[in-house]
């Protein structure tokens, strides 16, 4: 199995969808093509960019902080039972 | 009153001055919505009563002594945004009755300013794509002539006439390649300038919410009601302290505009000889002409792609059936997973998750991703570098006139069609598409290209390049 096919079924696998033989066949002609479309990409020479995790230099801008008070009262009618300052959900552990 | 004739800013006049109402305004619209969309496949949503119930309210605002800044006037938005009132589709037949429980940001301010939803817009497969080929309601016809795309539905309903305004998302190019093709005026704005909340994006790092009118002035006059800081979207902390806007004004200041020669080569001799000729006009109009060098155009493309699909890859994992989508009823969560995600997913959607997915994969990651990722750092520096020489670069919006409605043509060379948008969106510069010529009646448009925040300088330069108006499309009556 060569690596192209390989790849692609374990995507297909992974990403869970549903794709029929006959799908498959045509996607692993249109990954040869594509792959093939991005040789140029791979001859470009990066080795002066160094490593990076993100195409830009941009560094991260935080939200303002706006500390806002819960309403106690109204998160407790939503929730569907609620009895000494705890939230009761269904036991999931025998 | 004909929309298509009147600027925003005499329309808002009219309704002010009760010439005609909101409602008025709003009731002939819809009517004419409802005959050119027959015909054209522009909306997948009419908004009807809901939207002459804004106009009316708008009417009260006004009979209160208020003055809407945008007072009644009809605006169409992209199907991926959500709005509250109209169902949210994103491009899915899964989702054609899912009602938003927000509204995006975007919409929200131009209804503050009083203007109305006329509808949503057909768009591509999850928004992915600059035809509407694979929308699944079928593609949007283009108004100039019937057996070609429009390349965006938001840009025929500008041109129609239908709507003066459209708000669309652009990624690698849908916003520009759709108002090249339908004649009118699209922007694709900085990076953080208007929010995208709200906005269903398939690649994040790309994805932006610009504006289509039919003309510069009309962008203009609404550029500064939209943009802005939104706790929602951290991109638009750039905006919080007030942003630095480089205006330029033609006339009256030098501006040199970048020519880079080597991309124009890309084109057929016909449309190439279109962009001589805006050359020529603007460089008799006082603007100093300089030709520039423009590389990795191909290569930026080919990395808009790896990084387009990754991230498409990653943010439809959340289709599920469960958090979004429809789920299926089966025996085990495996098998309800398949099923709801391959009823969620069109061709193109799967198409770019799985391709995605097996470029982030082993050995697949450090040769196509990380790599795609220094292409984008070059390419940001290769657009730096050439404001350096210039203060605004021209480039062409499409390679090809729209392609036809029928008739296969293969994925491939529909992505190749972003050549000239898709290293613009890498480089996160702001982009005007506005009209350079005509072709057999079909109408081109151009890319004028600026550094950071000098969106006002584009619309500027926009208004006084090219022809002012392209007349009416035949598909408009």
């Amino acid at each position: 199995m060569d690596n192209v096919t390989d790849g692609l079924e374990k995507a297909i696998k992974a990403i869970k969808i549903g794709v029929s033989s006959t799908e498959q066949e045509q996607l692993y002609l249109e990954l040869e093509e594509f792959l093939a479309w991005l040789d140029p990409l791979l001859e470009v020479d990066t080795a002066e960019t160094g490593q990076l995790l993100f195409g830009h230099d941009a560094v991260n801008v935080l939200k303002g902080d706006y500390p806002r008070q819960s309403d106690l009262a109204e998160l407790q009618e939503a929730a569907p039972n609620f009895a000494g300052g705890f939230y009761l959900v269904p036991k999931v552990m025998e | 009153m004909e929309l298509r004739k009147t600027t925003v800013h005499q329309t808002v006049e009219a309704v002010l001055e009760g010439e005609i109402t909101a409602h008025q305004l709003i009731e002939k619209t819809i009517k004419n919505c409802s005959v050119l969309n027959e015909g054209l496949n522009i909306f997948t949503s009419i908004a009807g009563v809901d939207a002459l119930e804004q106009a009316k309210a708008v009417d009260r605002k006004i009979k209160n002594g208020e003055k809407p800044p945008l007072a009644g006037i009809p605006v169409a938005v992209k199907d991926d945004l959500c709005y509250g009132v109209l169902p949210t589709g994103l491009g899915s037949a899964a989702f054609n009755e899912f009602m938003s429980p927000v509204t995006a940001a975007v919409v929200e301010r131009l209804m503050d300013a009083g203007a109305v939803v006329i509808g949503k817009t057909n768009l591509d497969d999850m928004g992915q794509g600059s035809t509407t080929l694979s929308s699944p309601t079928g593609s949007t016809v283009n108004p100039w002539q019937a057996g070609r795309t429009a390349g965006s539905a938001g840009a025929a309903a500008v041109a129609t006439g239908i709507c003066m305004l459209a708000v669309e998302s652009d990624s690698g190019g849908a916003l520009r390649q759709g108002a090249s093709h339908c004649g009118v005026v699209g922007l694709r704005p900085t990076t953080g300038r208007i929010s995208r909340y709200g906005l269903n994006a398939h690649c994040s790092s790309f994805a932006r919410v610009g504006v289509t009118a039919f003309s510069s002035e009309n962008i203009s006059g609404i550029l500064d009601l939209v943009s802005g800081f939104d706790q929602r979207d951290a991109a638009t902390a750039v905006c919080r302290e007030g942003i630095s806007e480089i205006i330029k004004t033609p006339g009256s200041e030098d501006m040199t505009i970048g020519y880079p020669v080597t991309a124009f080569d890309h084109l057929e001799p016909d449309l190439r000889e279109i962009f001589e000729q805006v050359r020529d006009q603007l460089s008799s109009r006082g603007y100093r002409i300089k030709e520039i060098d423009l590389g990795l155009l191909r290569e930026g493309l080919q990395a808009y792609y790896v990084l387009a699909l990754t991230e498409a890859s990653s943010n439809h994992a959340r289709f599920d059936g469960i958090r979004f989508g429809k789920g299926r009823e089966t025996d085990s969560l495996e098998e309800m997973y398949r099923q709801s995600r391959s009823e969620i997913l069109g061709k193109e959607a799967r198409r770019r998750s799985i391709f995605g997915t097996f470029l982030l994969s082993k050995g697949n990651y450090d040769r196509y991703y990380r790599q795609a990722l220094k292409i984008w750092k070059l390419v940001r520096q290769h657009f730096e570098a050439a404001f350096n020489e210039c203060d605004l670069l021209m480039l062409p919006v499409a390679k090809n006139l729209p392609r036809p409605l029928k008739g296969e043509s293969s994925y491939l060379d529909q992505w190749s069609d972003d050549l000239f948008c898709a290293p613009v969106s890498l480089s996160g510069m702001p982009s005007l598409c506005a009209p350079a010529g005509q072709i057999d009646q079909l109408p081109i448009g151009m890319q004028l290209v600026g550094p950071p925040f000098s969106e006002k300088t584009l619309l500027a330069v926009g208004s006084t390049s090219g022809p002012r108006d392209m007349g009416e499309s035949p598909l408009s009556q």
